[in-house]
């Protein structure tokens, strides 16, 4: 722009804009210190905490504490529904796996009977229940038949009747097991999967 | 305490058994002797450590103390259990269900051939097994001779039999052998039977449902 000697208030804001502007001291620093200064956004300011070496100061029972707490996260972690076998209940102790196998992991209502009219008392001692006769006690119905219902889920479970706390008798109406590892009759029952998912005693 | 201290005792909390492992194990308290509980304990903490269930065996070595039997028969039992489920899972795969494992290892104990297990997986990849090994077992148990037991099931399988049909074939040749009839004669006997129906069932659902005879 070229200014015009003729216009004096072209030449004042000329004059104006010609007069250095006083600045505080020390603001180039400032100004440089920050232009220099790394972006300060939050995931960039995570990342160089995260890579910082630094010490925790940690009692040595706090220590223990976070050293359980880790462990019991890892047992939750591992632990299914039914997955261990339990000490009560004959849900608790049935075979675990089938739930990954199929898709229907529900539990099948098994009606055993067995007919014994001389009996005193019957009871079931199976996998389903940890070989606990005393668990399970059947129900005397009429004519000497003794019953009871188990929910079991899908799988194949070892079991016999247990005649007044000392008989091992098979179930007349399930297949025995093969090779008795203990020398005493054992039957078998198998409750099937997906598609057997009610009443499923095979 | 640093952080590598902290590590090793989270560590240490890691390797501590599992509440879970130890629910097992304590079931055998006051059922089995101290001895035997050691004995079993070692050998469910070693099979859980190959990837196998632990259940099993303690339901095993329960099954023992609550038929009366002693101790070393009680760990010989828990140890061929053991193999066997170890076989079970090598020839049916790791991803098996428990069950399955379970029903391969009385397969294999009932003397099914493990390659048995394996074409039946390749059968059934995507089905659960428990039923088709289980009625292996169970024909054994009947008489069956293991590999015609075996060979049955399996064919059974590749025509894509449902499982209430499969025990009904085992009962079939329960009844039969019931009867008199040789064990592994009525198991042949009923799959050819059973094939037969198939291929009836097959060329009814070919047929037209409603064709009439043309009168001469």
């Amino acid at each position: 722009m070229r200014e015009s000697a003729d216009d004096p208030l072209i030449a004042r804001v000329a004059e104006e804009l010609r007069r250095p502007v006083a600045v505080r001291p020390g603001f180039d620093e400032r100004v440089m210190a920050a232009v220099r200064r790394p972006v300060d956004h939050l995931p960039v300011r995570a990342w160089t905490w995260l890579r910082e070496p630094r010490t925790l100061a940690v009692s040595p029972l706090g220590g223990l504490a976070m050293a359980a707490g880790l462990a019991a996260l890892l047992v939750v972690g591992t632990w299914r529904p039914g997955s261990e076998t339990g000490p009560s209940g004959a849900l608790g102790d049935a075979p675990a796996g089938a739930a990954q196998a199929a898709s229907a992991d529900a539990a099948s209502l098994v009606t055993f009977v067995l007919l014994e009219p001389r009996a005193g008392a019957v009871t079931l001692a199976g996998d389903f229940n940890g070989w606990d006769a005393a668990r399970t006690p059947l129900r005397r119905e009429s004519s000497g038949i003794w019953t009871i219902d188990v929910p079991l889920r899908p799988g194949r479970y070892r079991y016999a009747f247990v005649v007044d706390g000392r008989r091992f008798v098979a179930d007349p109406a399930a297949p025995r097991a093969v090779g008795d590892d203990f020398g005493q009759p054992t039957s078998v029952v198998t409750v099937g999967g997906a598609a057997r998912a009610a009443g499923g005693l095979l | 305490m640093n952080v590598r201290l902290l590590m090793v005792a989270a560590a240490l909390g890691a390797l501590a058994p599992p509440a879970a492992a130890r629910a097992q194990t304590e079931r055998l308290a006051g059922r089995v002797e101290a001895r035997t509980r050691a004995a079993v304990e070692a050998l469910v903490d070693s099979a859980r450590a190959a990837g196998l269930p632990g259940g099993p065996l303690v339901n095993k070595a329960l099954e023992g103390a609550s038929k009366g039997a002693d101790g070393a028969r009680i760990v010989a039992a828990v140890r061929t259990l053991s193999r066997n489920l170890a076989r079970a899972r090598s020839a049916l795969g790791s991803a098996s269900a428990e069950a399955e494992l379970v029903a391969g290892a009385a397969a294999l104990q009932a003397g099914v051939e493990a390659s048995f297990l394996e074409l039946l997986r390749a059968e059934r990849r995507r089905e659960p097994v428990v039923v088709s090994l289980a009625v292996m077992a169970d024909l054994v148990a009947n008489g069956v001779p293991p590999d015609t037991a075996a060979q049955a099931v399996l064919a059974l399988a590749r025509v894509g039999t449902r499982e209430a049909e499969l025990v009904a074939f085992r009962q079939s040749v329960e009844r039969d052998v019931a009867l008199g009839a040789p064990a592994g004669a009525a198991a042949s006997l009923r799959l050819n039977e059973g094939a037969r129906q198939a291929f009836v069932d097959q060329a009814n659902t070919f047929a037209p449902a409603n064709r009439t005879p043309r009168k001469p």
